[in-house]
């Protein structure tokens, strides 16, 4: 009866796990970007690239997101309405941090106005360089975070632990 | 025994798990065509179901300021009403598995419970967006409920019943699409209004206001709205079909139909661009009304002159 259990119990993670690498709705935000990275995002979901083949729909509001789309580095304006706007995402949720700026600050890094990458904020569970990056680029980058929620290579996830302590000193 | 037949009639074959796999499957239909028409590859097949699930699984969160019972409770009205809708409508070409005179009346009620629970959902919360589409959706509601029941009575004063089974019995020799080809045109664009599809769907249009009445909704509320839609669009094609096409018929015919249907509303989807919620209320009040009156005051003449 307990071995039944069990083997419901994975089965129902199975079919939540496949569901969730499925059907990933993203959600768009700039925190202090040069438009280029957002550009390249509009890009990725132009008709040429087709990125509901995979499933993936953008949608306007956190609620019904799954995935954070970040680009740009965190001014200080900025850092507040980011955390604002991630806490407004339902759980289970990802960031995938776009462009040079949001891996580390890039060409803005040391800047006054600037707290530095999206890492600094949220904890990220992407990074996808380039500057921009291509929509190849970013669609390659989701692809990867979805996979790396398959059992088999969930231990190369970074633990968001880490980065929620991280984003606790830094805030 | 007659217990669990009534068990197996609500809960698998016409009114439950059936209906909701039928709504899902023409839900992947349109967004399929839709992508075709605009040069997408678009979604796969399992493209709803994966969503539904996902949405399901996922934390549902209740903003603050809601009546938290209601936020709950109107996901669920709304997919019972239309799944309830479904117990009287003849689907896939089979005899409605239940019927009483006067049903047609209750199923067009039925219908719009999807409707008025969404305004109600999104005027329960305390969203700029939610509220800004709660009071279109309702706009809406105003807007084509009259036209849509007017030209569905068009064939049961043509018969003679309020009854769904006696329509489309005597549907299945006459197409009433071609003696009211009006009626069957405000109906199909009804059907597009009640669904808030492009392009009547100032509602929930997300360029302007995100998503309308469900920008507060996550997961399972969400998921059951979504669910409650697909059912609904299935009820309302099986509608449609039995009512202007050639009634109850062999069931891969109709479902042809049926597809055919969402088809025509796939190309005006593709085809026009969104209407302005106070051009919707003008198409529906100027025009759509006006013309279903019309023929009704051609048929009731006509009906007085031959008998």
């Amino acid at each position: 009866m307990r071995l039944n259990g069990h083997f419901l119990r994975n089965t129902m993670e199975e079919i939540k796990t496949w569901a969730r690498i499925n059907s990933p709705w993203v959600l768009h935000f700039n925190s202090g970007s040069c438009n280029g990275c957002d550009i390249e995002i509009l890009a990725a979901l132009t008709p040429r690239y087709d990125l509901e083949r995979f499933g993936i729909k953008l949608r306007g509001s956190p609620r019904h997101a799954d995935v954070l789309l970040c680009t740009g580095g965190v001014t200080l304006q900025q850092a507040d309405r980011l955390r604002r706007i991630y806490e407004q995402m339902p759980e289970p949720k990802f960031v995938v941090a776009i462009g040079s700026c949001a891996l580390s600050g890039g060409v803005f890094q040391g800047c006054y106005n600037i707290c530095g990458g999206i890492e600094k904020v949220i904890p990220v569970n992407a990074y996808i360089p380039g500057c921009p990056p291509r929509p190849e680029a970013i669609i390659d980058g989701v692809y990867k975070l979805l996979a790396s929620l398959k059992p088999a290579e969930r231990a190369l996830e970074p633990s968001s632990h880490e980065y929620g302590d991280r984003a606790e000193v830094n805030s | 025994m007659d217990i669990l037949d009534k068990i197996f009639t609500l809960l698998i074959f016409p009114g439950g798990l059936f209906l909701l796999i039928l709504g899902l499957a023409y839900e992947w239909v349109d967004r399929k065509l839709l992508a075709q028409l605009q040069n997408r590859i678009g979604p796969r097949w399992f493209q709803p179901l994966a969503d539904v699930i996902k949405l399901l699984a996922k934390e549902e969160v209740i903003p603050e300021g809601v009546n938290p019972w209601l936020f709950i409770g109107l996901p669920i009205i709304a997919l019972a009403g239309s799944l309830t809708a479904a117990l009287y409508t003849p689907l896939v070409g089979l005899p409605p598995s239940h019927s009483f005179p006067g049903d047609l009346i209750v199923t067009v009620y039925l219908l719009s419970l999807l409707t008025l629970c969404m305004g109600l959902a999104g005027s329960n919360t305390l969203d700029r967006f939610s509220l800004m589409g709660a009071t279109r959706t309702l706009t809406q509601l105003f807007s084509y409920e009259a036209p849509f029941m007017l030209s569905l009575l068009g064939p049961a004063i043509v018969v003679g019943s309020w009854r769904i089974a006696d329509i489309t019995s005597y549907t299945e020799n006459h197409w009433l699409l071609l003696s009211q080809p009006i009626g069957f045109l405000v109906a199909l664009i009804g059907l597009i209004g009640k669904l808030e599809m492009p392009p009547l769907d100032a509602p929930e249009a997300e360029t302007e206001i995100v998503a309308g009445a469900m920008t507060e909704y996550s997961g399972r509320g969400y998921a059951l709205f979504r669910l409650a839609k697909g059912a609904e669009l299935v009820v309302g094609l099986t509608l449609v079909a039995s009512f202007y096409m050639g009634g109850m018929a062999n069931p891969l015919l109709f479902l042809l139909k049926t597809l055919l249907l969402l088809l025509v509303m796939v190309g005006l989807q593709t085809l026009i661009t969104r209407l302005r919620i106070d051009q919707t209320v003008g198409l529906w009040w100027r025009y759509g009304t006006l013309l279903v009156l019309v023929q009704w005051l051609g048929m009731i003449i006509w009906k007085g002159v031959a008998s």
